[in-house]
């Protein structure tokens, strides 16, 4: 049977309709795509307000790429004016109300981003896209990416894109109603080509304070081949995508991480080794929009960290079993 | 917050203070409401980062400084003959069993004051910062059984950790981390159901 004109039109829009849409996300998928070039790979210096609620903070952010070299320096312009600095491998956290420097480690910085999530087709039934054109954000134009999950186990985001450079100037975080429960919204950024290696240097004079890190034998993440442990239910699109045994600070001996991602979302789990005292209580914590869900898991500590929702690290703390 | 303080405090948990530092320092306190809180939340979040774990005795610590305040030479030191060790500043590690004594002793304090702000019935002085939140949240679902708040212990590590892997969330989790921390993790007690929930969905 051959189409009528009118059923011909509804098959031409729902065609339109398609490729738009298909368009919208390939669309987004190229500027996720260089949204993550960009941050890691320019060299930039700027300003940002984080907001949390009722809760702000101002803080400035310095990233220079040196030959493939990433370092960073992050400054709280509030209170006393911590200081998270990264140098390749090494990660130092600078808290000057404590006189006291935290210090982490990762010999192996290749293999932990290979462990990143990255945008993947395997997000599109997760989540769903669009691309439009915003005015200004830190006066540069700006592409705006929306990105909305299709359940309650995610998080969304709108993106606020850098036109020229795909960097992100501004993003929302949502909430599983809609919700904006999280701003980084840059008021000042400078793209440059070159930033120089003193300016990652702290401004805290450290000479006196107490510095804490790792053993030396524990500081790098060893990848586990088999875990012993596994989350049997997983929400909709999660994969392992990384497991290791980690140094983490505080913790005597050796930490189980396993990291699971949809490629956008990330959720660790750490299960302390049974010889740590299991002194976690069972429950749900948060910080910002971090959620975090802990419990005891045959005499071990295990608990679930996340950007995700409350339901999600409960779900997965839930369903852990030993392989 | 003066450095010297910050060693009375720890000093007096470790029972070296004499029965007049003692008692100094806890009237400190009690009369400095501001002072305190911003103690607490800085000795909590401190020890979060240093991943120190410590379980308080209140009531000892209690009965420590009721004594303190009453003149009671029973719970506290006779007069040091000496003055208390200076605490020196030393390059600890975080797998050493005690990153160090007198900074756990400082958050016993603090968990101590946020138990004596919560047990307080005069309601004269300002409560300090509830880092121990025992409020169920509204929207956490009913079940059979209640347990205890977590402590803000070990989390802002594994957040710092976690941190590394989180790629589109890495500057908001590293801002949180060294954000001035009026807004710390939160813990709360909450219902748990055991019961592993049902997704519809796969299981890897």
């Amino acid at each position: 049977m051959i189409p009528n004109g009118s059923a011909w039109t509804s098959v031409s829009c729902a065609l339109l309709a398609f490729v738009m849409l298909d368009a919208h996300a390939q669309d987004a998928r190229e500027w996720l795509a260089r949204m993550n070039r960009a941050v890691e790979e320019l060299n930039y210096e700027g300003t940002f307000v984080h907001v949390r609620g009722n809760y702000s903070e101002t803080l400035h952010i310095i990233h220079r790429n040196h030959n493939g070299r990433i370092s960073e320096r992050l400054v709280s312009r509030d209170g006393a004016g911590r200081e998270f600095i990264r140098e390749e491998d090494v990660v130092k956290v600078i808290l000057p109300e404590e006189r006291l420097v935290v210090i982490e480690t990762r010999k192996d910085q290749g293999r932990l981003a290979s462990a990143l999530p990255s945008y993947c087709a395997e997000l599109e039934p997760h989540y769903e896209f669009t691309v439009g054109r915003g005015t200004r954000v830190a006066n540069r134009p700006v592409n705006v990416v929306t990105i909305k999950p299709k359940d309650e186990y995610r998080y969304g985001y709108t993106l606020y894109l850098d036109r020229e450079t795909a960097m992100p100037l501004k993003s929302l975080l949502l909430n599983e109603r809609g919700e904006v429960i999280e701003q980084i919204v840059f008021t000042q950024i400078q793209i440059s080509d070159f930033i120089p290696a003193s300016a990652l240097h702290p401004a805290i004079d450290t000479e006196g304070f107490q510095f804490l890190e790792p053993e030396a034998s524990h500081a790098d993440d060893r990848p586990i081949e088999t875990p012993e442990w596994r989350a049997s239910t997983l929400p909709p699109g999660f994969r392992l995508s990384a497991a290791t045994q980690s140094a983490i600070a505080g913790s005597e001996y050796p930490v189980s991480h396993l990291v699971y991602s949809d490629c956008l979302a990330t959720v660790s789990v750490f299960i302390e080794d049974p010889k740590t005292s299991a002194d976690v209580a069972e429950g749900f914590s948060s910080a910002g929009s971090t959620n975090a869900y802990s419990r005891k898991l045959n005499g071990r500590s295990a608990t679930v960290i996340g950007e995700v929702p409350r339901q999600t690290v409960r779900t997965i703390a839930l369903s852990l079993t030993a392989e | 917050m003066s450095e010297q303080i910050h060693d009375q405090v720890s000093a007096f948990i470790d029972d070296e203070l004499s029965a007049e530092e003692c008692a100094f320092l806890v009237r400190r306190f009690e009369r400095d409401p501001a002072s305190r809180s911003k103690f607490v939340r800085y000795s909590m979040i401190g020890s979060a980062l240093r991943g120190e774990l410590l379980q308080p005795d209140p009531d000892m610590l209690r009965r420590r400084i009721h004594d303190a305040l009453n003149g009671s030479p029973s719970a506290v030191r006779p007069a040091a003959a000496s003055p208390p060790p200076q605490r020196k500043v030393e390059h600890a590690r975080w797998a050493s069993p005690a990153v160090g004594l007198g900074l756990a002793a400082s958050v016993a304090v603090a968990a101590l004051f946020v138990v004596r702000e919560m047990n307080s019935t005069d309601g004269a002085s300002e409560a300090a910062t509830p880092l121990m939140s025992t409020v169920v949240p509204a929207d956490a679902s009913p079940s059979p059984r209640v347990v205890a708040p977590l402590p803000p212990i070990r989390l802002t590590n594994y957040l710092l950790h976690h941190g590394e892997y989180a790629r589109l969330s890495r500057t908001s989790v590293h801002s949180t981390v060294i954000g001035s921390m009026e807004q710390p993790f939160m813990m709360n007690a909450v219902m748990i159901d055991d019961a592993p929930p049902q997704i519809e969905g796969e299981a890897r």
